[in-house]
């Protein structure tokens, strides 16, 4: 009896064993099978279609960009891409927050005003020579300067924007004018005669809506202004503010007579362009989809798009960018590049890229690489996009600079006091100019 | 010795998730610290930080001045509101049924709330408007005046909090015994004076503790001023010093202007002023309730 339990005992043993060989090999084999693969985490601030493409019905009609990283895998059998999607409102924090613990992406995106920062504290990785060569030889000059601090480009550019005036052609028509204004002063008189108010004074429809509610979108139309008076935001040796100076206040003034014409008040949104609320707006290129989507089948009707009325003879209009970097503190930095240069830089036969026609087909925002801008004429060159296209020839890339987002962030607020009539133009810019200045002592004096 | 190791846990766990978090946001609002750089890194700045915060930027103290009007605003106004609520529907028929329709936006989230509210708000199309053309009255700018963004924020929040106020109304209500009414009636004693000398005093502590964990979350507030006055709403622009408050402006300090360090030192400020406050709460109405009547 004790000798069969005994036996019994190290036939347990023995199966035990057994299976620990077994489940120890097995995931030995999994840890070869996985340590053969590379990972790279990708960090975009794209969402929704833009990752997993658009459909109609189960018909994929432009890839998303989830579909090209399964192309570069299937390719690449050794390669992993993780796509992690991040709002762009959320986007640098989480970013702050994942270098701080050591998990930051291997691929980061980079909007130009985060660029100085990332640099300064060694966040990316210089760019191979090859593709610095390809960014100087391939792209559109505000897209090189987007991407360059300090002289050395930082990044592979992906996206850049600007400005134009956006309108709803058919109150221009109901109000008898037969086309968009092309002077400023223009913009104010029809501003005000498209203004519709109600008995007891209350707005119904603006003439035009300023775009508000974050840094750039308050201090981008005012730079176009500032610019095309001749003016300028910083000194070129980024010692001091010079927006204060007349052009600045004629910038600042110019807005101001469309609050004061009654062309629009601080009420007034953009974002009841869609409902037929508002008939002017400066506006940036990625609002097409969102109207397309509002208007539907009377989209073509009803949206124009024309240059920002000029001010001096001349439009002129801010631009800012984004751009692909890799991580400093990447284990995969080759691979990284690897697949940037293989999205970014690899041309395929019609001379375009893949991020060319992601950009293009999907995203239905400005490639800034020169081959997608000619290669994609039928997204391009459309209603909404092919003015955004043109005006780049007039647009000037806002000045990549250290604490460029809190230095922004300042002037917007000083520019609302202003619209709110809360202080004159000329002490909301000298006030937004004294701050402003501290904050360039600090870094550049 | 067995009794600190008995404690031990306890004394790691405080150490490690308090003292040493507290310790070290001290010494990071003596930085310029980014979050970006490893703190080895960070400059010391000895207290510019602090300095700068209290007289170089007027966005900081608008934004002290709008959240101590939002706190008190909100805290006493709420009170007073939801301690009348308290009263009327404590011993009326259907009270759970009421204390329901009452507590639900409480548990609405706040961003929800702000949507909601920006809607009522909406200068041509909102209901609030509506209401005020239709008996005559002049449409108001309510998010995007200067003047009326703040009040405006402050009424929804009143409203979306009132509801767990009464709840702990009723509670404080419902302890208060019976035989005291009884006795003032006997002695003559109108509900004027029953709430005057016998409901109000008894209710001290519920008081003091809904205005001390009610001046905190005040204190602290940042969605609901988020949702509706910044950030571009349909409801047009808000100059930001208008509503500025100070959680939101820690947040935009560090994680936009990429200022940790002086974020830091303004929340320092911020735990100050409210230890400070509930302080002084604490020592005013800190007698009463029943121990008051021994």
């Amino acid at each position: 009896m004790g000798r069969k339990r005994q036996s019994r005992q190290w036939t347990l043993v023995w199966t035990g064993a057994a299976l620990a060989a077994v489940v120890a090999v097995a995931l030995a084999g999994t840890g070869t099978a996985l340590a053969a693969r590379t990972k790279i985490v990708w960090q975009v601030h794209w969402t929704d279609f833009q990752i997993d493409g658009i459909y109609q019905g189960d018909q994929l009609v432009a890839r998303g960009l989830r579909q090209w990283v399964e192309e570069y895998e299937r390719t690449h059998p050794d390669i992993d891409i993780e796509l992690q999607s991040i709002p762009m409102e959320e986007y640098l924090n989480r970013l702050i927050v994942a270098q701080a613990a050591g998990t930051g992406p291997d691929i980061i995106s980079v909007l130009n005003t985060w660029g100085p920062q990332l640099v300064y504290d060694g966040v990316l990785e210089p760019v191979p020579a090859d593709l610095v060569a390809d960014v100087r030889n391939q792209y559109i000059p505000v897209a090189v300067e987007g991407a360059t601090v300090d002289g050395q480009i930082w990044g592979i550019p992906f996206e850049v924007g600007n400005y134009a005036l956006v309108y709803n052609k058919k109150h221009l028509q109901e109000a008898g004018f037969s086309g968009p204004p092309r002077t400023w002063d223009e913009l104010v008189q029809m501003g005000a005669k498209l203004t519709r108010r109600a008995a007891d004074g209350t707005v119904e429809r603006y003439g035009f809506a300023f775009l508000a509610g974050w840094e750039s979108a308050v201090v981008h139309p005012y730079l176009g202004l500032l610019w095309s008076l001749g003016g300028d935001f910083l000194a070129p040796d980024l010692s001091r503010a010079t927006f204060n100076g007349p052009e600045g206040l004629a910038a600042l003034e110019a807005e101001l007579q469309l609050f004061r014409s009654g062309a629009t008040d601080v009420s007034a949104s953009v974002w009841e362009f869609p409902q037929g609320r508002v008939s002017m707006m400066i506006m940036a290129s990625w609002y097409e989809s969102s109207l397309k989507q509002a208007f539907g089948s009377e989209y073509e009707a009803t949206v124009g798009v024309a240059p920002i009325p000029a001010i001096n003879g001349k439009s002129v209009n801010a631009a800012y960018s984004w751009w692909l970097g890799v991580n400093a503190q990447s284990r995969v930095k080759k691979e990284a590049w690897d697949f940037i240069r293989w999205f970014t830089a690899q041309t395929l036969p019609d001379g375009t890229t893949r991020m060319g026609t992601y950009q293009a087909e999907n995203i239905g925002s400005i490639p800034p690489r020169k081959g997608d801008l000619a290669g994609h004429p039928e997204q391009l060159d459309d209603l909404y996009t092919r003015v955004f296209v043109q005006e780049l020839a007039n647009a000037h890339h806002e000045p990549n600079v250290l604490q460029g987002a809190e230095i922004k962030t300042i002037l917007w607020h000083e520019i609302v006091e202003a619209w709110h009539g809360r202080k004159t133009p000329k002490q909301a810019l000298d006030d937004a100019a004294s701050k402003i200045d501290d904050i360039l002592r600090e870094f550049y004096g | 010795m067995a009794g600190y190791l008995f404690l031990s846990p306890a004394i790691l766990f405080y150490l490690v998730f308090l003292l040493f978090p507290v310790g070290l946001s001290v010494y990071i609002s003596f930085t310029n610290w980014n979050m970006l750089a490893p703190l080895e890194r960070a400059r010391w700045v000895g207290f510019s930080n602090y300095t700068y915060l209290l007289t170089r930027d007027d966005m900081f103290i608008a934004s002290l001045k709008n959240t101590l009007v939002y706190a008190l605003g909100t805290v006493f106004i709420g009170m007073a509101i939801a301690l009348g609520v308290a009263l009327l529907i404590n011993n009326v028929r259907g009270s759970a049924l009421w204390r329901f329709l009452i507590f639900a936006p409480v548990v609405t989230p706040a961003i929800a709330v702000g949507r909601i509210w920006g809607g009522i708000y909406h200068p041509s199309q909102g209901y609030l408007n509506q209401l005020l053309r239709a008996v005559g009255l002049p449409p108001q700018q309510w998010l995007s005046s200067a003047e009326l963004a703040l009040p405006s924020i402050m009424a929804t929040a009143i409203w979306a909090g009132v509801g767990a106020t009464v709840i702990v109304f009723i509670a404080g209500l419902r302890n208060i015994p019976a035989q005291y009414y009884e006795a003032a009636r006997i002695d003559g004693a109108r509900p004027w004076h029953e709430f005057w000398h016998i409901t109000l005093p008894l209710l001290r502590p519920t008081v003091l503790f809904l205005s001390v964990t009610g001046l905190i979350s005040a204190w602290q507030v940042f969605d609901l001023v988020y949702s509706m006055a910044l950030g571009g709403t349909e409801s047009g622009t808000t100059p930001a010093r208008a509503v500025m408050v100070v959680a939101l402006y820690l947040y935009t300090t560090a994680f936009r202007s990429l200022r940790a360090g002086r974020a830091t030192a303004g929340a320092l400020i911020l735990f100050v002023i409210i230890f400070g406050l509930t302080l002084i709460l604490l020592r005013v109405l800190r007698r009463g309730g029943l121990e008051a009547y021994e």
